[in-house]
């Protein structure tokens, strides 16, 4: 069987299943017979598509881009002039300051819930649809569905991290001065330096949060309750933030994924911390390599009944 | 699917595990293979006699690197370490009694004795003390306060103490030393009660180092040998281990994670107040630091018995409740070390200081009752008759040292 009829049976399988109409026509492929690498570059695309047109999804990302929002107009209403010492307080001087402290208030909960719903849905939301057996009709198609799958889960995680920095730049911008950025060294660099180290934030914060995004992703190849999979990745995210808390226990720190997210304020000191963030990316990449290949596993030994 | 290709299947995470695991140890690993590095041999004498020398010139090599101190349970004070605690590395500044517990970082760029940066980072915050010429600044970026602290003219890189460019506390407030300072203090305190011998040699920071090792010849001391690894090449020390008895993991270890001695940008030693900064001036204690006059005073009051390894550390309690008016759950009768490290130190060290408490046991005997808290690395002995009694001994040399006085 060819790569070429895998593919086709996937792409008619699947959207009769889905609401989704208009996906119908997109999934159909152009030409007769593309590569493997087409095929996967074309199933992803529909992946996307789905993910970013998905209503639930939109409204995540609108809840994204309204926090920074919510927390520009609520410094700029309290503060009367007095820059505190803290990256909040410090936002009312500085604009593009309100991206970094929206990293500083997201990146434990909000962000994390975000890409828990996306990735753990992945797997687990086909099958209780009872899409999933359509999407794996291909013999060979388990590792490079589940790859389709991650890989949507990594670009979705760094759109939400983009979006969030977009939005806080924009409200700053409009609502604050903007000007030369005081680093935590206390060094004062250029706005056009800052707003590269802006996107140094949002890679690395993409990074952490697709390091979730595998882990949400083995648990969703656990179940057929996506809800279920939501939950437990959201819950493992509270328990290693309660764990990173307690001094007792500060030996498993390094350990959990939760305390290295945020290592993305090496990028607001001079010189930028590259060796601390590195630590963080290689714990990262530790944790998707361990729970990709746990998802892997469990997704390519398991029965597909729905 | 066959049971055997599913069993196959599942060796997969194991292996990405084992990889993480592998990845992860390979550093301790590769020291480990590389530890006998080729350095030629020389005996204690000569090494000693030459870091002597390398010392009395008092020139460190220009260099950068990342510091880790780690220590573990309850280690208030290392015997030798209080008092002066000269060196170029200055203990740097208000958050340092957080170091008290679990592992710590510093950053060091280092450019000669009045030109060098140290960097403490925080959660989305850093504390630095920046020397360049006659000019110290202490930033905490927390407190959004530049203090600036006018060096004293020859004073630069001398003896610590109060008249010091930087805020050094004595002992017990400050248990993080540059590698350098804490070997300077060990083979200081090393006398006629000290064996000292060359040990294997080891690979710090990437470092092939030379290893010495120094053992208390008092069955009193808790401390079984400190280990200060010194570099083959520049004799510098790199690392600082204090093993208990008993104990295989070090109590207290302070070395570079990695080193170059490449000269530091310029960058790191300019130091501008940020605008909007609150900017103070003086030789000012760090403003976070709130009350150092109480441990100041706690010192002054107490006396050292015994010398070298056995010093036992005699104090009156301070009168916690009015002494510190800003930790209204202190308890009266926690030793005066802990107080203040407990005030600046935050949540860390409170909780830390509570188990203590609770460890404390009653104890009684001729020399009097008190209670005593017992540790791996430090006993302290809290007497009915308001007396405050540490050292790293063991309590039977409190108990000795208790009775003494009477």
């Amino acid at each position: 069987m060819s790569m070429g009829e895998n593919g086709t049976a996937v792409s008619e399988a699947r959207p009769l299943a889905r609401e989704e109409a208009p996906v119908r026509e997109e999934r159909r492929p152009a030409r007769p017979a593309p590569g493997p690498v087409r095929h996967l570059t074309r199933l992803l695309a529909s992946e996307i598509g789905l993910t970013f047109r998905r209503p639930r999804n939109l409204a995540m990302l609108g809840v994204l881009a309204v926090v920074p929002v919510v927390v520009g107009i609520a410094v700029r209403v309290a503060s009367d002039g007095d820059a505190g010492g803290s990256i909040i307080g410090q936002i009312a001087g500085n604009g593009l300051m309100l991206t970094f402290a929206a990293f500083v208030v997201m990146m434990p909960i909000v962000l994390p819930l975000t890409v828990s719903v996306v990735a753990g849905d992945a797997i687990a939301g086909e099958a209780a649809q009872g899409t999933l057996r359509y999407l794996l009709v291909a013999p060979a198609g388990r590792t490079r569905l589940l790859l389709v799958k991650y890989a949507n889960v990594v670009v979705f995680c760094l759109a939400a991290c983009a979006l969030v920095a977009v939005s806080a730049l924009v409200t700053g911008l409009v609502l604050f001065p903007v000007g030369p950025v005081t680093l935590l060294s206390g060094t004062t660099i250029p706005a056009a330096g800052a707003l590269l180290r802006v996107g140094v934030v949002v890679l690395y914060a993409a990074a952490g949060m697709a390091a979730l995004g595998a882990v949400a992703l083995a648990v969703s190849t656990l179940t057929e309750a996506p809800i279920g999979a939501v939950a437990t990745s959201v819950v493992l995210v509270v328990v290693s933030q309660v764990l990173s808390a307690i001094p007792q226990v500060a030996a498993v720190r390094p350990v959990l994924l939760t305390s290295w997210w945020g290592a993305f304020d090496g990028a607001l000191r001079a010189p930028v911390a590259f060796d601390e963030m590195g630590r963080g990316l290689f714990a990262f990449a530790a944790y998707v390599l361990v729970f990709g290949s746990l998802a892997w596993s469990r997704f390519t030994s398991k029965d597909i009944t729905a | 699917m066959a049971k055997r290709a599913r069993a196959v299947r599942w060796g997969v995470p194991v292996a990405a595990v084992a990889v993480v695991a592998a990845a992860v140890g390979t550093g301790p690993v590769i020291a480990a293979v590389r530890s006998e590095p080729s350095l030629p041999d020389r005996t204690a004498e000569q090494l000693l006699a030459d870091v002597a020398r390398t010392w009395q010139t008092g020139r460190m090599p220009q260099m950068s690197g990342t510091i880790v101190e780690t220590a573990s349970l309850g280690l208030p004070s290392l015997p030798g370490l209080s008092g002066s605690s000269g060196g170029p590395g200055p203990s740097g500044g208000a958050s340092m009694a957080s170091l008290l517990s679990g592992s710590h970082q510093l950053k060091i760029w280092y450019a000669g004795e009045d030109r060098f940066r140290l960097m403490l980072p925080g959660e989305m915050s850093e504390t630095d003390v920046v020397a360049n010429g006659g000019t110290v600044w202490l930033w905490d970026s927390a407190a959004n306060t530049a203090t600036r602290l006018t060096v004293p003219a020859g004073s630069a890189g001398g003896h610590g103490g109060h008249d010091a460019p930087f805020p050094m506390r004595s002992g017990a407030a400050s248990p993080f030393a540059t590698p350098d300072q804490a070997a300077r203090q060990a083979l200081e305190a090393a006398g006629t009660d000290t064996a000292i011998s060359v040990g294997d040699d080891v690979t710090v920071a990437g470092r092939a180092a030379y290893q010495i090792v120094l053992t208390p010849k008092s069955a009193d001391s808790l401390i079984r040998d400190v280990r200060v690894a010194l570099d083959g090449e520049k004799l510098i020390p790199l690392r600082v281990q204090v093993y208990t008895k008993g104990a295989a993991e070090p109590a207290f270890e302070v070395g570079f994670e990695s080193l170059s001695f490449t000269a530091p940008a310029a960058e790191n030693f300019s130091f501008t107040p940020p605008a909007g900064a609150k900017v103070e001036e003086g030789t000012a204690t760090p403003p976070a630091d709130h009350r150092p006059e109480a441990v100041a005073e706690a010192h002054d009051r107490g006396r050292v018995v015994g010398s070298g390894w056995d010093s036992v550390l005699v104090t009156s309690l301070p009168d916690a409740p009015a002494q510190k008016p800003d930790a209204p759950a202190q308890k009266p009768d926690a030793p005066a070390e802990k107080q203040d490290g407990k005030e600046r130190g935050g949540l860390d060290v409170a909780a830390l200081l509570d188990g203590l408490k609770g460890a404390a046991t009653p104890v009684s005997g001729e020399w009097g009752s008190g209670r005593l808290l017992s540790t791996k690395v430090v006993s302290i002995l809290i007497t009915d008759d308001g007396r405050l009694l540490a050292g790293a001994v063991t309590p039977e040399a409190l108990y000795r040292a208790a009775g003494v006085k009477g």
